[in-house]
């Protein structure tokens, strides 16, 4: 049973990681606490859905293009709605929230209540001793990971990179170096909703579609990024596991109402000794 | 000049006409406003959809005909909807709304359990009467006013286990899986007594969060209390799908059952055709049946998505309530109202042939009994293989 527990705690934090990742990297640069970002997930769950079922594309064709379409909404809605909230937590919050409301009912009346389905791009489970190990968990799993790496990669290696954590660090000393931290805010916006997009159209063919769907994405993001410290990639990261890990065993031993009070306590525990999250600068 | 007046006085005929044409219907008819409370958002929306359409057909029906005739005066009747999202706050406000502002006497809903414990209290106090369905077993407790038009698992489950048994004797063990909040609490409680009654053992009793998605580590839990059989009790359909897919790549082989009710299309999106195949369930009507036909075309009519088959009882039960108001020949005088209720058993419902029980169970006769279904999930469409009659 352990050895059950410890892969359905991977397969989580590897998730985990993805969904809390734009929410962080969003709040960080631009200071807004995004509760769209679980309407971008959805977006990027129902692009795959739409891609798939309704264009024909196959599944590794649609999940670049639903990421891209999360990421392009989000710039979008960036320049439209968020850009005069930039460093407003109260103003943006409140946008964020309505937001996610519209996109909620447009989903509703685009594809109806109704769950949808994606076909699994992946299909079969490995079996190690006893455990059991989906091969489209660990897929999806394995592609999160690497969505990860490769945004560490961006964000430490690159230039561009560089000046996201300047504007993280202090927008002010960037405004000095001559670059404007506006130019930085559709770029950092797009990414975390396409990073949440992703989330969503990776996920899809695991779960079923829903326009609600954001909601239970959004309170695992929020969990792991208030515990991980707001705006704290590596905070983010470090949560992730910790959250994964803490939930498969809890539940496994002791039920799922004992995971889920866990998860809170754990969270205030944190926030108690360590008010800033596990990474958070204050 | 002559001609000038004769014109005018042609015009203010025919204004007159043309007025008296427009207005006519709102003259000839007073409005009976009919509330509904559910959820018409969010995750809990197919049933709180169903109860809006049950009641909007049986709505259009009747103003088809002419309106309700109250005390030999045609009513036009207006569903008046609010949706609580299946959370009791919400729940509470439109209640409130409902009775303050809109002045009716007259509601249906909600579905959720913690929903209608919350509005109850105001809905005796105000004398209004609700036709819900929600599974706690306190719906009726110390009750007036309500009456409950969906059988609950308390009411057909003995029946269906009783099937089990006979029917499939190589099940010994079973493990339950329920929502953990009013409705999962007590229906969980309903089953376990049920099945240990009929000589199953209870190998393992779990709750799960609504909005959960990845249910391994609790199913983990469960196989390895090594069960026969699964139920997943009231879980909804589209989270017990998702159950069934995750457990059968888990490795379970056993049986599925669903004696909380099912909704084979939305099961099937969330499991697949084949680790549904063989679920057993309780269905409230047969897919095959022309009434089915019939409610889903006229639900078309007002939502676009997949009907649940919860409308089949609130359109009976809007059905019966416009028919009492009619027969105790007021929409305001509630006590009236609801004898008429009680004494216009039995109904000719579109399921057949229901009344009221649940005296000895709640200590008043405000539950309605109707035959059941017990059906099975093959190849990706749900089959009755029983029907059991309302007792």
């Amino acid at each position: 049973m352990l050895t059950q527990v410890l892969l359905i705690a991977a397969m989580s934090s590897a998730l985990y990681m993805l969904l809390a990742l734009g929410f962080t990297l969003i709040f960080g640069i631009l200071r807004i606490v995004n509760f769209a970002h679980g309407e971008f997930v959805m977006i990027g769950a129902y692009a795959v859905f739409a891609l798939t079922s309704g264009l024909g594309l196959g599944y590794a064709a649609a999940l670049p293009l639903a990421a891209l379409l999360a990421g392009g909404l989000g710039l979008l809605a960036e320049r439209a709605l968020f850009r005069r909230y930039a460093g407003d937590e109260l103003g943006g919050m409140i946008m964020s929230l309505a937001l996610a409301i519209t996109l909620q009912g447009a989903a509703a009346v685009l594809f109806t209540i109704d769950q949808q389905s994606v076909e699994r791009p992946v299909t079969g489970v490995l079996r190690i001793g006893d455990a059991v190990l989906p091969k489209d968990q660990l897929f999806v799993a394995g592609f999160a990971l690497a969505a990860v790496a490769a945004f560490h990669l961006l964000v430490q290696r690159t230039r561009f990179g560089l000046a996201l954590r300047a504007v993280a660090q202090d927008p002010e000393t960037l405004r000095l170096q001559g670059v404007s931290p506006r130019r930085l805010y559709p770029a950092a916006f797009g990414i975390g909703c396409l990073l949440a997009g992703l989330a969503g159209a990776l996920t899809a063919p695991l779960y079923t579609i829903h326009p609600y769907m954001g909601e239970t994405a959004i309170l695992k993001a929020f969990i792991v990024v208030v515990l991980g410290g707001l705006g704290s990639v590596p905070g983010a990261i470090a949560a992730s596991v910790l959250l994964g890990v803490t939930e498969a065993a809890v539940s496994t031993w002791l039920g799922v109402t004992a995971a889920t009070l866990t998860s809170f306590v754990a969270v205030m525990a944190i926030l108690l000794v360590k008010p800033t999250g596990l990474g958070g600068r204050a | 000049m002559l001609k000038v007046l004769r014109l005018a006085r042609r015009l203010a005929v025919g204004g007159v006409i043309v007025a008296g044409a427009l207005s006519g219907p709102a003259l000839a008819a007073e409005t009976l406003k009919i509330g509904v409370v559910g959820g018409l958002t969010g995750p809990g929306a197919a049933w709180g959809l169903a109860i809006d359409a049950g009641a909007k057909i049986a709505a259009a029906e009747i103003n088809a005909k002419g309106g309700l005739s109250i005390g030999g005066k045609p009513h036009t009747v207006e569903v008046v909807s609010y949706d609580d999202q299946y959370k009791a706050a919400s729940a509470v406000t439109a209640v409130n709304r409902l009775i303050d502002q809109d002045e009716v006497k007259f509601i249906l809903g909600p579905i959720g359990s913690a929903s209608l414990l919350a509005i109850k209290p105001i809905t005796e106090r105000n004398k209004v009467i609700l036709l819900s369905n929600t599974y706690t077993a306190k719906a009726l407790e110390n009750t007036g006013y309500v009456f409950r038009v969906l059988p609950t698992t308390q009411e057909y489950n003995a029946s269906f286990i009783d099937w089990l048994k006979t029917n499939r004797p190589a099940i010994r063990s079973v493990a339950l899986l329920s929502p953990n909040d009013e409705t999962g609490w007590n229906s969980q409680k309903v089953q376990t007594e049920a099945y240990g009654k009929a000589g199953f053992t209870i190998a393992a009793a779990e709750l799960f969060e609504r909005q959960q998605t990845d249910f391994r580590a609790v199913l983990t839990r469960i196989l390895a209390s090594k069960p026969d059989a699964i139920e997943l009790d009231t879980t909804p359909p589209p989270t017990a799908g998702l159950v069934v897919r995750q457990a059968r790549e888990l490795g379970f082989s056993g049986q599925f059952t669903k004696f909380g009710g099912v909704n084979v299309a939305e099961i099937v999106k969330g499991a697949g055709a084949e680790n549904a195949e063989g679920m057993l369930g309780y269905f409230a009507a047969d897919p095959d049946s022309k009434e089915w036909a019939w409610l889903q075309t006229e639900y078309a009519k007002h939502h676009p998505n997949e009907m649940s088959d919860f409308t089949f009882f609130f359109y009976d039960a809007a059905k019966l309530l416009l028919a009492a108001i009619g027969r105790a020949g007021t929409a305001t005088d509630t006590d009236a109202v609801r004898a008429q209720i009680e004494q216009g058993a039995p109904f000719d419902t579109l399921l057949g042939k229901a009344f009221w029980g649940g005296k000895a169970a709640y200590g008043i006769d405000h539950q309605l009994v109707t035959p059941s279904f017990l059906g099975e999930i093959q190849k990706g469409k749900g089959k009755v293989i029983a029907r059991l009659a309302a007792q």
